[in-house]
């Protein structure tokens, strides 16, 4: 009864079948590029047409999915051979799944790749055997954005231990003013920018990432524990009604200054371009005694189509994007927020995409703790962490119980890497 | 006689003629998907290919799977409470305006009733996403009064506490749909002939009396109709609460129903991995289609009885 989309699937699908006797008539290769960032139109059309402006004879198209169909849309894409020629590839467990079924072109032999990108920031878009399905693209950074005047008025400094930061918290409580921005009610959020933000700090890193995934650590040690204690212990800092706050809500309680700090991701940034006071970010601050990491992650790789007729045509694309030549179009066009991954990546013009960069020079940096390796088994530790961290900051679940959730929720299925 | 018997028996033939078109479509777009959705929950597959025959398994892995089991009965139960809140208030706030809109000498009938009914015509998208507004705990109209009344104890983040959400989405959805059983009943009382009433009020029957003596058994098949309505309505919703609360089921997966369930097992595939298990969605389906089909049956029985029969055997009473 809910399967009536085979319809239009199929008018997509004749559709397709004349396409290639429309393009091949003429001398200029002309073809698409998948993605799941709608909102970055502009920016890509116009390091397109820097592209075009090299290689007058190949023209590519930025074409979006709406992001939350986009894993499903391409697959179901892929599967019926209109899939776009170059995509967006998303990184780790996600990508390799494509791969795996054959639906991306093994691109480890462009030349320069090796060269432009560390063996660590090729890793996210690389399978077991050590084969590159995509190139890395753009990664994001997180950390905690605070209203610069709220803490000058209030005579506060940005915090550098976990200790200091519930401290300048409380005091800006008693002061009157709501501490946080960040809420639950749109669950993902509290998951990626909160507690994945702050997790290598309380985790110890990608060191630290490692003894779990290898099974040295158990996931429910005292590390582990700390991470779901911090949680709780920012719970009383949200907002009145926090359980109830969206993502949007808590970017208005942020934009409008009625919070002095927000947890969120370097993606946000562009919509804080024009607000009427002084804001500023500073890394999630470890615990006393420990050391700092940030998390910049991993985001989007673009990967070619093996069935595409164009690939020649898309591998001078994807050699052109890490060229030296176009590192400075890529860091002026790349959406705001977004970062260049490659070694050669130009500076950034805007102010405040520089002050993210510059927590990831003054740190280790970390990705997203269960995108490496636990994100495929039912319970995901995606949501093992979200649904625990909620039962913690709502008092359902001591930090203890949660860590033992995930522990034995992990076990259902979840082998250790060796 | 003769002649009006022939007329009958060629209309036969045509009337299946004329039903022809309707028949198709149906067949196209209701039966065949309904039915390869039956036969998608015994394959699985990889992706939007299900070519591997599995038996029972999706049905095993829904209902004994720890983790797939334990969401998918919190679904099941969320949904009889999201349908036993929707049938108390809405029918029974239905029933309540009907009769006052139907009795003597009330004036501004047809304004209040368009006013009942208005939020039927409005989109649920757009009904949801007020409701979500006036519901905030930060800017919201509700909370505001109550703390301005002094009862501030009271404005709680209602989408937000797993004791309180599903309840507030049942009753915003009630809101929005007491217009539909307020027209049937009215529809209903408007139908009983008036003699009856005066009959009673001469034999010293008061209001209460009539109401539950002659309104009541005689508006008892619209009871059963509108209670079909609003159990299909309900087992399929998955609307209101996707406009409300997304299709995870927050907090806590107490507004998880069995609409939310199955988009996320058969649809959109879990955040932010996002590949659907089309089988297992498949079975999902199959389940909520069993279990409407048997409720439609009972309610039927119950409530649709030939009402000949019925009054009969209250006459022999």
């Amino acid at each position: 009864m809910k399967k009536r989309g085979s319809i239009p699937i199929l008018i997509g699908l004749a559709m397709a079948a004349l396409l290639p006797l429309t393009t091949a008539a003429q001398a200029k290769v002309e073809f698409t590029l998948g993605s799941w960032r709608a909102d970055d139109v502009a920016q890509m059309t116009q390091l397109l047409a820097a592209f075009n402006q090299k290689y007058p004879n190949i023209v590519i198209k930025f074409d979006p999915t709406n992001p939350p169909d986009y894993n499903a849309a391409l697959h179901l894409q892929l599967q019926s051979g209109i899939g776009p020629d170059l995509m967006y590839a998303r990184s780790y467990d996600t990508g390799r799944a494509l791969f795996k079924e054959g639906y991306f072109l093994d691109v480890s032999d462009l030349p320069g790749l090796k060269k432009q990108y560390s063996e660590l920031a090729r890793a996210p878009w690389t399978d077991e055997k050590g084969r590159s399905f995509a190139i890395p693209f753009a990664a994001v950074s997180h950390g905690v954005y605070y209203n610069k005047d709220i803490f000058a008025a209030q005579g506060l400094s940005v915090p550098t231990t976990w200790e200091g930061f519930l401290d300048v918290c409380q005091k800006l409580k008693d002061a009157g003013i709501t501490p946080l921005a960040n809420g639950l009610a749109d669950q993902w959020d509290i998951n990626e920018v909160v507690l994945m933000n702050i997790a290598p700090n309380f985790l110890g890193g990608p060191e630290g990432r490692l003894a779990y995934e290898s099974g040295k650590t158990p996931f429910n040690d005292a590390k582990m524990v700390s991470l779901f204690q911090a949680m709780k212990d920012i719970a009383p800092y949200c907002p009145k009604g926090f359980e109830a706050l969206t993502y949007n809500d808590e970017n208005a309680i942020f934009a409008n200054g009625k919070a002095a700090m927000y947890f969120d991701g370097s993606w946000t940034m562009a919509s804080f371009k024009d607000l009427p006071f002084n804001w500023s970010v500073f890394a999630p601050p470890p615990p006393a005694g420990k050391k700092g990491y940030v998390t910049f992650h991993p985001d989007s790789g673009i990967a070619i189509n093996p069935a595409s007729k164009h690939i020649d045509a898309a591998k001078t694309f994807l050699e052109w994007l890490y060229s030296d030549e176009a590192a400075p179009i890529v860091a002026s066009d790349v959406p705001t927020g977004f970062f260049p991954i490659a070694a050669n990546a130009a500076p950034i013009p805007d102010v405040h995409a520089n002050e993210f960069l510059q927590m990831t020079k003054s740190h280790p940096t970390d990705v997203r703790f269960v995108w490496p390796h636990l994100m495929t088994g039912n319970p995901s530790g995606y949501n093992l962490l979200q649904d625990n961290a909620i039962a913690v900051m709502t008092g359902k679940e001591s930090p203890k119980q949660a860590a033992d959730a995930v522990a034995s929720g992990l076990a259902q299925w979840y082998k250790p890497i060796k | 006689m003769k002649q009006g018997l022939a007329v009958r028996k060629e209309s036969g033939a045509v009337w299946f003629l004329y039903a022809l078109p309707a028949l198709i479509v149906y067949a196209a777009f209701m039966a065949y998907p309904v039915i390869n959705s039956l036969r998608l929950s015994f394959f699985s597959g990889k992706g939007y290919v299900l070519d591997n025959f599995v038996g029972f398994g999706n049905y095993v892995r829904l209902f004994t799977d720890p983790e797939t089991s334990t969401r998918f009965f919190t679904a099941f139960r969320n949904t009889w409470v999201f349908f036993a809140i929707q049938m108390a208030v809405q029918n029974t706030l239905g029933l309540a305006f009907a009769l006052i809109l139907a009795g003597k000498g009330f004036r501004g009938k047809g304004l209040f009733r368009t006013i009942i009914f208005i939020p039927v015509t409005l989109s649920v998208l757009v009904t949801g996403y007020i409701w979500k507004l006036i519901l905030n705990p930060q800017w919201g109209a509700l909370n505001i009064v109550l703390t301005n009344i002094g009862l501030g104890n009271l404005a709680l983040p209602w989408l937000g506490d797993p004791h309180t959400a599903l309840g507030a989405i049942s009753l915003v959805s009630s809101w929005q749909w007491v217009g539909l059983p307020t027209m049937m009943f009215l529809a209903g009382l408007e139908r009983i002939s008036e003699d009856l009433f005066e009959a009673a009020e001469i034999d010293g029957a008061g209001g209460w009396l009539i109401f539950v003596k002659i309104k009541l058994p005689l508006l008892l098949p619209i009871i059963g109709i509108v209670s079909v309505l609003t159990f299909v309505g309900n087992f399929n919703a998955f609307d209101v609460v996707y406009a409300m609360e997304g299709a995870n089921g927050p907090p806590a997966y107490a507004t998880d129903l069995m609409g939310t369930f199955f988009y996320r097992t058969g649809i959109a595939g879990q955040h932010p991995v996002g590949i659907p298990d089309l089988g297992l969605g498949a079975a999902v389906a199959t389940t909520t289609f069993l279990v409407l089909f048997a409720g439609i049956l009972l309610a039927n029985r119950l409530t649709g009885e030939r009402p000949e029969k019925k009054r009969g055997r209250e006459a022999v009473q």
